[in-house]
């Protein structure tokens, strides 16, 4: 466990990752590692609970898009609860609110992924 | 499909720009200065996809910048360095005022921080540098980067935006803080202070104005001064003159009554003015004098009023020293006080000592007399030192006057409670004496020395209770004045003079018999002294003949100052209750004949007194009008609505003695009426009809028993 990722938990077959600080390169890579590592064991559901992480840059939202891109390819999805407003206004303009979601909360985004 | 999840250019100038709106919008919102660094810079950060960032920010009254914000950084490695705002990379800033884009390589603090390329944008006030905001390593998925002109142009505009709110949290952070220092001042002020507005309510109050109002703070700010002072008219005038007139108004001594507290103080009411000198309300000081109250009433525990004051504006008076000058001395002592003390309690002695001193005092200092020294029961005045005047000597004689006739009310009031009355023999002397202040800095007396206050003090020894003596000296600026008289005394031999010395004794008319005193001195008596049980002869009782007496009197057409007789014997018919129940009209007539004989009283005046007081014994037996008229008041009663209530609190009272039974008590009524006879015409007209028919009224109840 890193300082940005702070817990990885399963509910319901959806793997459920907490963050914590800045969504950027590095933020975004260790999201990345942990989807990757997740998916090769054949999980394809993914849920980040963002309530830690107040600010967000392009290059995180790239990562994220990249991970939407392989879940894609596997008929996965990722969702985000607990978002900043600024960080789901981010998320918005960057587009990624188009392929994937943002719930109010863990059991929305349990019950709709 | 890759293709549609590419971020476009257009939607990063799309964040940047509503980034920078975000901050725009929120930044006025802050009231923290390191709240607002810290969101400039995480927002920053995000916007410009910098990997950490930094904010530095003035000291005040220094070149040196501090950390104010840091993002995503280790700030540790930072530790111990000062940032100059003239070196290095901030000079440049300092100069250039606008961002720059550095290779951190090289540069003496931020290599420390490990990262590659720096972003820096300066923060200003004004022209001032106040501040740089410092982004590190822009991210790439290609890995860290250079910023790009495009991001400095984004900052700088972050950063104008980020000193515009800067400065305005500084000014309102300067605006508290110049707030609490004037409360701080404001508050530590003795003077009482406080400010108006232009609606004329109160918007600041200090501490020591609370205390002179008495009231707490929040009680007053907000309030109307008329509210506030809403017992003090001229408090309240003053403001409002100062408000219509636009100028200062200084008022001394005024008393202001605040919510059950009086202080007199010192008051001045400015217009407050704006930069534009228009007025915006008024600021009223207000000086509290009770500290000098207190040292001035302190003070006049020892000395006149008069020089009280001349001490206070002439600090050379206090100076150790002294100087040769005519002065008049006074010398009081009580005669036999040693022996009447040995009789009295302790605590009686003291209580008696502080009665007389207190009212002989108050003499002194009205006649302007310094109180030099108090020994034992004897008094030491000087009139005429430290400053004379051509009314010394009189003033001393006027003191002497007054103090003999005062003492006679005094004792008026001490032999009614039995207690010795107190007499005093006074001696004047008038001379050069030396007079100042003598003793040590740490303690000095103003005092007067020398031969002419010895003989001041031997001609008190001579004189007898109630006399003053006085000597040539005084008796020769006195007579001119033709207002005193004086009996030429044989002279005297005194020590430490070889020659008699003649002497005069001042005479003065012993006041009248203050019968209204002696009055209230009386009921006071009664009133402490009566046996509690009693329910009939009461004070009540005793006022009620008083009251019914006068009536009588003045219908039977009584001289005036008869009347005063009848109504002296009315007060003291039941004094005798207090020591012999039983023989109570004789034990009164005993108290009478005592105090009236120490009083003064006129004999022939005092039998008619005590006459009327036997003359109440039952079966009543007047042998004069003025006798009849007590007796008539003492049972007036008997003929009025009242005589049920009165009858059985004569019951109860009988009952504390012996039981008797209902019919024995209307039998001993029916027969007492029966013998009993108005004596005056006026109390015959006015209560027989009545008095006749209880009587039947009573014999109906006895023959239905």
């Amino acid at each position: 466990m890193s300082e940005f990722i702070t817990s990885i938990k399963e509910n319901n077959s959806i793997v459920i990752i907490e963050t914590n600080g800045y969504l950027n390169n590095v933020g975004g890579e260790e999201i990345s590692a942990i989807v990757y590592e997740r998916m090769a064991q054949g999980q394809t559901k993914f849920l980040i609970n963002m309530a830690g992480t107040k600010i967000v840059n392009s290059i995180g939202v790239s990562i994220l898009i990249e991970i939407i891109e392989k879940l894609q390819e596997v008929n996965g999805k990722i969702g985000y609860y607990n978002l900043a407003p600024i960080v789901a206004k981010t998320f918005n303009i960057m587009g990624l609110t188009k392929y994937s979601t943002v719930f109010e909360t863990e059991d929305a985004g349990v019950n709709e992924l | 499909m890759a293709a549609e999840f590419n971020i476009s250019e257009l939607q990063l100038k799309y964040l940047e720009l509503e980034t920078l709106l975000d901050i725009t919008n929120e930044l006025n919102s802050f009231d923290q200065i390191s709240v607002l660094l810290q969101e400039i810079l995480v927002k920053s950060c995000g916007v410009l996809n910098a990997s950490s960032g930094l904010i530095l920010i003035e000291d005040d009254n220094s070149d040196v910048l501090h950390i104010g914000a840091d993002f995503n950084i280790d700030i540790s490695v930072l530790k111990g360095l000062i940032f100059n705002k003239r070196k290095g990379i901030i000079s440049e800033i300092n100069e250039s005022r606008k961002a720059i884009n550095i290779q951190i390589e090289g540069d003496s603090f931020l290599s420390k921080t490990q990262c590659k390329y720096g972003l820096i944008a300066p923060l200003l006030d004004k022209k001032n540098l106040v501040g740089v905001i410092i982004l590190f390593d822009k991210e790439s998925r290609q890995g860290l980067s250079p910023f790009h002109e495009a991001d400095s142009n984004m900052l700088s505009a972050i950063a104008t935006q980020a000193s515009v709110a800067y400065n305005n949290i500084k000014l309102i952070e300067n605006i508290k803080e110049a707030k609490t220092f004037n409360d701080n001042v404001m508050q530590s002020i003795v003077t009482g202070v406080f400010t108006t507005n232009l609606m004329g309510e109160i918007n600041h109050i200090n501490r020591a104005a609370t205390a002179i109002i008495n009231l707490d703070k929040e009680s007053v700010i907000g309030n109307h001064y008329e509210y506030v002072f809403e017992s003090n008219e001229f408090m309240n005038q003053i403001i409002t003159k100062c408000e219509l007139e636009n100028m200062t108004i200084a008022e001394s001594q005024v008393l202001l009554e605040c919510n059950g507290k009086s202080t007199t103080v010192n008051i001045s009411v400015s217009p407050l003015l704006n930069d534009s000198n228009e007025p915006i309300g008024s600021v009223v000081a207000m000086e509290d004098l009770s500290n000098l109250d207190k040292l001035k009433s302190t003070f006049k525990k020892y000395v006149s009023k008069q020089i009280v004051d001349q001490l206070l504006e002439n600090d050379d008076m206090l100076n150790l020293g002294g100087q040769e000058q005519e002065a008049t001395i006074l010398f009081s002592d009580i005669r036999g006080f040693t022996s009447m003390s040995e009789t009295m309690a302790p605590n009686e002695v003291v209580e008696t000592l502080n009665e007389y001193f207190n009212l002989m005092i108050e003499i002194i200092f009205k006649y302007n007399g310094t109180l030099d020294k108090i020994i034992g029961d004897a008094l030491m005045v000087i009139y005429g030192a430290p400053n004379s005047t051509e009314q010394d000597t009189e003033n001393a004689v006027l003191t002497a006057i007054e103090m003999q006739e005062k003492l006679i009310e005094f004792n008026q009031d001490r032999i009614i409670n039995l207690q010795s009355p107190i007499k005093i023999g006074i001696g004047i002397n008038r001379g050069k004496v030396i007079s100042g202040n003598i003793g040590s800095k740490q303690q000095m007396n103003f005092t007067v020395i020398g031969d002419s206050v010895n003989l001041a003090s031997r001609l008190c020894s001579v004189a007898a209770a109630d006399e003053i003596i006085v000597s040539e000296a005084v008796w020769k600026k006195v007579k001119p004045l033709k207002l005193y008289k004086a009996k030429k005394l044989n002279p005297v031999k005194v020590k430490g003079k070889v020659k008699p010395i003649e002497i005069k004794e001042i005479l003065y008319n012993r006041p009248d018999f203050q019968y209204e005193l002696a009055y209230q001195k009386i009921e006071q008596f009664l009133i402490a002294n009566l046996p509690k049980q009693y329910t009939y002869h009461t004070i009540d009782h005793i006022r009620d003949v008083v009251i019914q007496s006068e009536r009588i009197a003045k219908k039977e057409k009584v001289d005036k100052s008869v009347i005063a007789d009848i109504k002296l014997a009315a007060w003291l018919h039941d004094v005798g209750y207090i020591w012999e129940p039983l023989r109570h009209e004789a034990r009164g007539a005993e108290y009478a004949t005592s105090i009236l004989n120490e009083m003064k009283f006129p004999k022939a005046k005092i039998s008619l007194i005590t006459g009327m007081i036997m003359a109440t014994k039952i079966p009543q037996s007047p042998k004069n009008h003025f006798e009849q008229i007590i007796c008539d008041a003492d049972l007036d009663y008997l003929g009025r609505d009242d005589y049920d209530v009165n009858s059985n609190y004569l019951l109860k009272e009988i009952h504390l003695t012996k039981k008797i039974t209902h019919k024995e008590w209307l039998q001993l009524q029916c027969n007492f009426l029966k013998a009993h006879t108005y004596f005056t015409n006026t109390t015959q007209k006015l209560r027989k009809n009545k008095k006749n028919l209880i009587l039947l009224k009573i014999q109906e109840q006895l023959n239905n028993k």
